[in-house]
This record gives structure tokens, C-alpha cells and sequence, in this order.
């Protein structure tokens, strides 16, 4: 600089100040307008508990952000609002917090505050739907400095980063002085901020300037969000939505049926990208606790599963895949890749059915309740493939599709418990995201607590002492271990023909062509991982 | 005068017997405070919420409350926000009143009931009244062919076609959603379908029954004007039972229009029921339904009167 003239010096400290203004303006504001999307509900709250499961609230992780996610393309934990983290031990997670964020609202997001806002969202005293994804013990957090966080599990907890992977954190200011629009006015850290909820119509934010990911190195997505608003816009018939996308009123419009998908590669304008998700359909074969005694016969069970064709019912769904012979995809801890789907032979369920009578079973007095819930999509082609199938072996069925309030108390103990000597096979779809058999095995197969039926096996109908004593060990271990433990645990569970996995959800979105959309087996939609096509 | 306030006491009445109805059946399909948290909720919360709300209290005492609030104005708070964790255990300053949603929602109904009707009754009356004015001639047939498709077609496929070719293929309109005018008309025209077919149904019977009758034969031979015949003479004696139908099809358009709602986005009242009800928004159900039901009873009112504006040889209260 010291060769420089004066004038010369003025002209390059000019030209460095606009360089760097134009830079800096161009990494700061967004290039797009808004990016609409077609959901395919109205979110019941904005709460930060609500970041957990994006079909509940399409879109809330734009404004809420966690301490740490899933990143969607390596499955690997990724830092958000915490820099770092380590294990202090097997119930306590130890969380630096990133500098310099501010909600929303203006406050500072302090160390106070994240553990103010993890305090709120798990508290049992709460009754947040988050606490299915809740672990052995209660979750605590406690601000250990001005920059680290403690969250502490009651009893040992292998899955604690993977829950603390799910609240959102939000203003504890506004929980102090509105708490009332902590429902539907969201006060998050995220890069777009909470604008309006026109209830029945869409909820929408706004790109935040201040937003903490555009001067971070380690933020996710892209640093430099592409769309000045977001537009979340309710729509519940698959149809509508397609067609929003088709007339250019949305960028995107979630969960396609196969069919629009399919047609979406003929399409000008928009295209389908499907991937893999965490949700599995199955049948749940009535087995203990107040089930008609036949149904705990081996035979009998293996019959009715060998009479179901499971690749015929992928092929009804659509957008799906054979599982592999258990309810989680591979890369689940614990998944057993010696497993296979349960094998279609009908000569074989009526030879095993056969068996059974010429041992006294009255196998003819047999009548399966084949049950599905009507929220569930193509649920009435299935339940009734189903009873046909099993029509073919010559076991008599009884089809129902049953509304919600119908349905979900007869899946839970306080439902079945009632009906003494019931012969139901719950045709139904649950999700795994925490990547672990723990949940699963928990939630499908552990004998459940008939004085408590809000515990977290609720929905299972199987007791077996032994079962549920290596499953409590298994979930209480770390590792390898705990991986060695749980394959075990899932092949015991299948070799008994206690739950039929039926498919592997495939999950599908149509975006406008020019866009590229990064997205996990969550389907979580964020703008920050939606992008001009480069 | 006496005819009204008559009506007006058994409207109420039967208003009365309405939320009455709403009341007992929304506590007779299991605990409410369950039903509003869901079987996960904690013994906390439920607790917490059934003090809030005066749930723990008898059943009698609930209602005398109930009813006397709903005399006071008050429909009480929806619990769809906060409901859960209460976080202060006075509901009214967590809770949004319960009908300012409802009278929020009301315009989009309103609006939506205006311009498909607006469509329904010209159309329908024009075409009952053509299809008589020439009995079974091609203009007959064409609109008994039209009537019965606008009765029997199926309303979540016609709003999907009418998507498909105005939104889709012609971009005219929008797909749905709510805004201006031009978000109704789909809705609109899904919705008026059936009111045409069953308008021009009932115009076209009443007409031919009149168009009979032996005072228009004697206006068509002293040479009065068709035109004056059909329109002036036989199509305001015909007036009744097409006012009659135009008010079953208001009412049914009022509180039957969910389907369309849904296909359309549209945030009337039908949605706002739907909505309620999957997540046991039992105050909002109950204000929602009353406002519905008292709506279908003021239309009713009003085609009694207009059925004296018809035809003012009708004695309003004398079995009319």
C-alpha cells in the first residue's frame, strides 16, 4: 500500500469498501421470492415441541432450531445451536453453546435460556406429544456457565443426543410474558422468522438478516438462503396440492400418491424426488393379554403370516419396499441383516393350519379382525388384500377401516383390555427416527404396564418375561454391545410371528424444475437445503 | 307481528334444545379433558385442565354454567393452544374466545354462499322456467339432462376437474385458498352444481303445474304477451316451492360445504367444525354448531317472509 499515490490509495480503499459492501450484501440477501409449499396439514400448534416430527408441523425447523440434527445427507449428528458436545457419562450430555445468537425477539440465546427451553418442552408435568420420543428417565438441563449447557437423564440414556436432537429452542422471554403465543407465534433463532398463521390457510416467515448462519462457518444447509419468504399452505387432498405445483402457486407440494409421482416424469415444469423415510407399515397380530387363546399357538401364527403375500402389498401401496424382515431399514443399530421378509406360501399356512386341528385346535372357529385406520393412506385396498389372503388359506376374516377415535383405543391397553378373547391384526404405520432399535423394540414388543397405559409400550400386545428382561439390559447398554444385544432381541421377536412388517415407506415430494431439494429419511423441509440447480 | 315473535320464541327454543343436545354429547363420548389432551397427557395435566375448566364439577352445574354464560354472551375459550401444559391455570387469559374464531370464519362462508348461490338461483330458476315454457321439447331435455348431472355429480370430482382445467391448464384462477372474488368462483361453481339441478327441477314442476292452470289460459287468450304469461304471472305463483328449495340449498350450503372447504382450502365453517372435532376443541364445537344451527334457523325465517313477499295471499301462521 505504500507505493500507492494518495489518490490512488483513496480509489482502492473505495473500491475494497464497495467490494465488500457488494459481497457482503450479496451472502446477506436472499436472490428468490418466497418458496410456497403445499403441506398436507395444518399444524395443530407452533410449539417448540412441534420441531420434533416434521408432519406435525411442515416446516417449524425454519424458525426453531435445535442444539444439534440429523444432517440429511450423511445420518450423522451435526452442530446447530450447540458448537460441541461430549458424554460426561451415560445420563448426562455436556452442550458448548454457540456465541452470539439472538432470538427472534431480540433477547440473547444464553445458556439460561437453552436450558430454560429444554426444561419447558420435556418436563413431564407437560403433556407434550414429544414424550413418545422420551427416554428411560426424566430429561433435565441446567446452565453450567455462560456457554455450557448439562441436560441430564434421570437414568441412563444411550439415545440422549438423538432426543436432544429434537426440541426446538425458543424464547423463554416470551414463555415469561405471553405465554400463550408460544403456540402460535414461534420465537426461534432459525433463518426465517415467524410471520403470520392464518388458521385454515397457511402459516409463513420471513428471512432474518441476523440470522447466525451467515457468518458461521459450520452452518448448515447453504449459509446463503435463496428465498426472501416461506409459505407453508395447507392443503389435504393429495390432488390439490399436485396442482398447485402444476399451476406455479407452489414450489413444492409434499407427499405425492405413486401415481402423480409417476406422472410428474412427463410432467413440464416439475419433477418427483422420492427417497427412503423412517416410517414402516405393519400388522400387529393380537398375541397376550386378553387374546383369544388360539392366537398364541405358533402354528397358527406362522399360518397367517405365511398367508399374507408381502411384496403384493408393497406393490398396492406404492412409493414402498419389501422390508427386510423387520420393522427397521438397514443402518438401524440392531439391525439383524440375517433376517428375511416372511415367506408367501399359502400350501404352507394351510398345511400348518391343518396341523393345528388334527392336534384339537379349533382353527375353523378362527375370525381375524383385519383393522386399519382411515387416516392412513390406501389403507382399505390393503386391509382387504389382506382378508382375501388369508381367505385363501381358509381363515375367516372380519375387514374394518376405523376413524381415529374408533381405532386408537383399541390399539392401546386401555382399548383391548376390554374385549376379552379379541382376534385383531392392527393393519397400521409408525415411524422410527432415532436410527435405533431401543424405541422400536420398546414400543412394539415390551409387555405393557395395564396400570399404566400412558407408558411408552402402551401399544404393544405381547408379554414375555424373558423378553422384556434381555430388552431392559439392551437398552441400558452403549455400543457395540447395545448393537449385539438388540440384533439378537429382533431376530427373537421374529422368528415368534408376533408383528408382520409389511413396507418401507418411500416418501415422495414434486419441487418446480430449477430447484434441488436435500432432504433426510425425515422429509423435513427446509429452506436451507433448497436451492437453484447449479 | 304476533306470527314472528312466535317464531322468533320457538327459533330460540329449538336453539336452546340444539346446544343443549352439543352439550350432553360432547361429555356422553368420554371425559372431555382425555379426549382434549389425549391418552398420553399426564394425571397433572388432566387435572390441572379439568379445574381450569369446571370440569371436575357436577354435570347439572356445568350446564346451569354453560347456559348462563351463553346468555351473557360468552361461547368460553378454545383450548387448541396451551390446553396441554396450561401454563397459567386461568383459561381465559391463555385462551382465544371461541367466537371470534367462529365470526372469523364467517365472512368465508358467507362469501362462498353468496356467489355459489348467486350462480345457482338465476341459473336454476332460468332454466326450470325455459324447460316448461316448451315441455318436452330439445330445450326440455338439455336442461332435465343438465339438472339431473348438477344433481347426482359428485363434488369432489368436479371440484377437481374445475382445478385442473381453470387453474391448471387455462391458469385463470386459482387452484383455491382464500382471497379475493376470484378464489370463490371455483368453490362457487363446485358448490352451485347441485342447487342448479335442484332448483331447475322444482321451477321447472311448479311451472308446468301454473302454466295449466286455467287464469293463464285465459291471459294467453286475451292476448298477453308470453313473455308477461310465463315470467310475471305463472313464475311468481310457481314462487314457493322454489323459495323453499332455494332455502334448503342456502342451508345445506351453510353447513354442508366441509367436502368443498377441504378440496379448496377454503377456511369457512364446515372446516372449522372438521377442525374441532379431530382435536376435541369441545368449546369451539359448541360454538361452532350453534352458530350453524342458528343461521339455518334465521333462514328458515326468512323464507316464511319471503314467502308472503311471493304471494301475499299466503297468511303467514295460518299453516302457511
Amino acid at each position: 500500500m505504500k507505493y500507492l499515490t494518495t489518490r490512488n490509495r483513496c480509489v482502492a480503499v473505495s473500491t475494497i469498501i464497495a467490494a465488500t459492501f457488494v459481497t457482503g450484501s450479496l451472502l446477506a440477501e436472499p436472490m428468490k421470492g418466497s418458496l410456497v409449499v403445499a403441506v398436507n396439514q395444518e399444524p395443530q400448534d407452533l410449539a417448540a415441541q412441534g420441531a420434533y416430527k416434521e408432519i406435525n408441523a411442515p416446516g417449524l425447523r425454519n424458525v426453531l432450531e435445535t442444539l444439534i440434527a440429523v444432517d440429511p445427507v450423511s445420518g450423522d449428528f451435526i452442530p446447530i445451536l450447540a458448537t460441541g458436545w461430549d458424554r460426561v457419562d451415560g445420563s448426562t450430555l455436556r452442550f458448548t453453546i454457540r456465541e452470539g445468537v439472538k432470538f427472534h425477539d431480540g433477547t440473547d440465546m444464553t445458556s439460561e435460556a437453552v436450558a430454560e427451553s429444554i426444561n419447558w418442552v420435556w418436563s413431564t408435568e407437560n403433556a407434550f406429544t414429544i414424550q413418545e420420543y422420551a427416554g428411560p428417565g426424566a430429561i433435565t438441563a441446567v446452565a453450567i456457565d455462560a456457554s455450557t449447557v448439562e441436560v441430564r437423564s434421570s437414568e441412563p440414556d444411550p439415545l440422549l443426543e438423538f432426543r436432544m436432537s429434537l426440541n426446538g429452542i425458543s424464547s423463554p422471554t416470551q414463555l415469561a410474558e405471553e405465554p400463550a403465543r408460544h403456540f402460535d407465534t414461534p420465537i426461534g433463532t432459525g433463518p426465517y422468522s415467524f410471520v403470520e398463521w392464518k388458521q385454515g390457510q397457511y402459516w409463513s416467515a420471513e428471512y432474518n438478516p441476523d440470522w447466525w448462519g451467515l457468518s458461521a462457518d459450520d452452518a448448515y444447509g447453504t449459509s446463503r438462503p435463496e428465498f426472501a419468504g416461506i409459505q407453508f399452505v395447507f392443503r389435504s387432498e393429495d390432488a390439490a396440492r399436485t396442482a398447485m405445483v402444476q399451476s406455479g402457486e407452489a414450489q413444492l407440494a409434499m407427499f405425492p400418491t405413486a401415481d402423480e409421482c409417476a406422472r410428474a416424469a412427463d410432467a413440464d415444469g416439475y419433477h418427483c424426488v422420492t427417497g427412503p423415510s423412517t416410517t414402516y407399515l405393519y400388522g400387529r397380530l393380537d398375541h397376550s393379554l386378553h387374546a383369544d387363546e388360539r392366537l398364541a399357538d405358533p402354528r397358527i401364527r406362522e399360518a397367517i403370516f405365511a398367508a399374507i403375500d408381502i411384496a403384493g402389498i408393497v406393490d398396492l401401496y406404492g412409493m414402498a419396499s419389501v422390508p427386510p424382515g423387520q420393522l427397521g431399514p438397514r443402518g438401524t443399530i440392531g439391525f439383524n441383516d440375517v433376517l428375511q421378509p416372511y415367506a408367501y406360501d399359502p400350501e404352507r399356512a394351510m398345511a400348518l393350519l391343518a396341523e393345528a386341528k388334527a392336534d384339537g385346535v379349533d382353527v375353523d372357529g378362527l375370525n381375524i379382525e383385519i383393522v386399519g385406520r382411515d387416516t392412513t393412506p390406501r389403507i382399505k385396498p390393503i386391509v382387504e388384500a389382506i382378508g382375501a389372503m388369508l381367505g385363501i388359506a381358509n381363515v375367516e376374516t372380519d375387514i374394518k377401516v376405523q376413524t381415529p377415535a374408533e381405532f386408537n383405543p383399541r390399539v392401546r391397553i386401555t382399548g383391548y383390555s376390554n374385549e376379552p378373547g379379541r382376534q385383531m391384526m392392527q393393519v397400521h404405520v409408525k415411524q422410527n427416527p432415532s436410527g435405533d432399535y431401543g424405541l422400536l423394540l420398546l414400543s412394539n414388543y415390551a409387555c405393557p404396564n395395564i396400570d399404566d397405559p400412558t407408558g411408552p409400550s402402551r401399544s404393544s400386545v405381547y408379554c414375555d418375561e424373558e423378553f422384556d428382561g434381555k430388552l431392559f439390559e439392551a437398552l441400558a447398554s452403549f455400543g457395540e454391545e447395545r448393537a449385539e444385544r438388540m440384533k439378537e432381541l429382533v431376530k427373537y421377536v421374529h422368528d415368534r410371528h408376533l408383528i408382520v412388517p409389511l413396507a418401507l415407506l418411500d416418501r415422495g415430494h414434486l419441487v418446480e424444475n430449477g430447484l434441488e431439494f436435500t432432504f433426510g429419511t425425515d422429509h423435513r423441509i427446509q429452506a436451507v437445503y433448497i436451492k437453484p440447480v447449479e | 307481528m304476533a306470527y314472528l315473535v312466535r317464531r322468533t320464541a320457538n327459533s330460540l327454543l329449538l336453539l336452546l334444545l340444539t346446544v343443549s343436545f352439543v352439550f350432553i354429547a360432547g361429555r356422553m363420548i368420554g371425559d372431555p379433558a382425555l379426549n382434549m389432551l389425549g391418552p398420553g397427557a399426564s394425571d397433572v395435566a388432566l387435572e390441572k385442565l379439568r379445574r381450569a375448566a369446571g370440569l371436575d364439577d357436577p354435570l347439572w352445574l356445568q350446564y346451569i354454567r354453560y347456559i348462563g354464560n351463553l346468555l351473557q354472551g360468552d361461547f368460553g375459550v378454545s383450548y387448541r393452544f396451551g390446553f396441554s401444559v396450561l401454563p397459567s391455570e386461568n383459561l381465559d387469559e391463555i385462551g382465544q374466545p371461541v367466537m371470534d374464531i367462529v365470526l372469523d370464519r364467517l365472512p368465508a362462508t358467507f362469501l362462498l354462499a353468496a356467489v355459489a348461490m348467486g350462480f345457482a338461483v338465476p341459473a336454476g330458476v332460468l332454466m326450470g322456467v325455459i324447460a316448461a315454457a316448451k315441455p318436452r321439447s330439445i330445450a326440455d331435455r338439455i336442461v332435465t339432462v343438465i339438472a339431473l348431472a348438477g344433481v347426482s355429480i359428485v363434488q369432489f370430482w368436479l371440484g377437481l376437474m374445475l382445478i385442473v382445467f381453470f387453474a391448471v391448464h387455462l391458469g385463470w384462477l386459482p387452484t383455491g385458498g382464500y382471497g379475493g372474488f376470484s378464489h370463490a368462483l371455483l368453490p362457487a361453481l363446485t358448490l352451485a352444481a347441485r342447487p342448479i339441478g335442484r332448483i331447475a327441477q322444482i321451477a321447472r314442476s311448479a311451472m308446468l303445474d301454473e302454466l295449466a292452470k286455467p287464469y293463464i289460459v285465459t291471459a294467453r287468450a286475451k292476448g298477453v304477451q308470453e313473455g308477461r304469461v310465463v315470467f310475471l304471472h305463472a313464475l311468481r305463483n310457481a314462487a314457493v316451492p322454489v323459495i323453499t328449495m332455494i332455502g334448503d340449498e342456502l342451508s345445506a350450503l351453510l353447513t354442508g360445504a366441509i367436502l368443498v372447504e377441504k378440496i379448496f382450502a377454503w377456511p369457512g365453517i364446515g372446516l372449522l367444525i372438521i377442525d374441532s372435532l379431530s382435536r376435541s376443541d369441545l368449546p369451539l364445537i359448541q360454538a361452532s354448531i350453534a352458530v350453524v344451527a342458528a343461521l339455518v334457523i334465521l333462514v328458515n325465517l326468512l323464507v316464511d317472509l319471503c314467502y308472503r313477499l311471493a304471494n301475499p295471499r299466503i297468511k303467514l301462521g295460518n299453516g302457511a
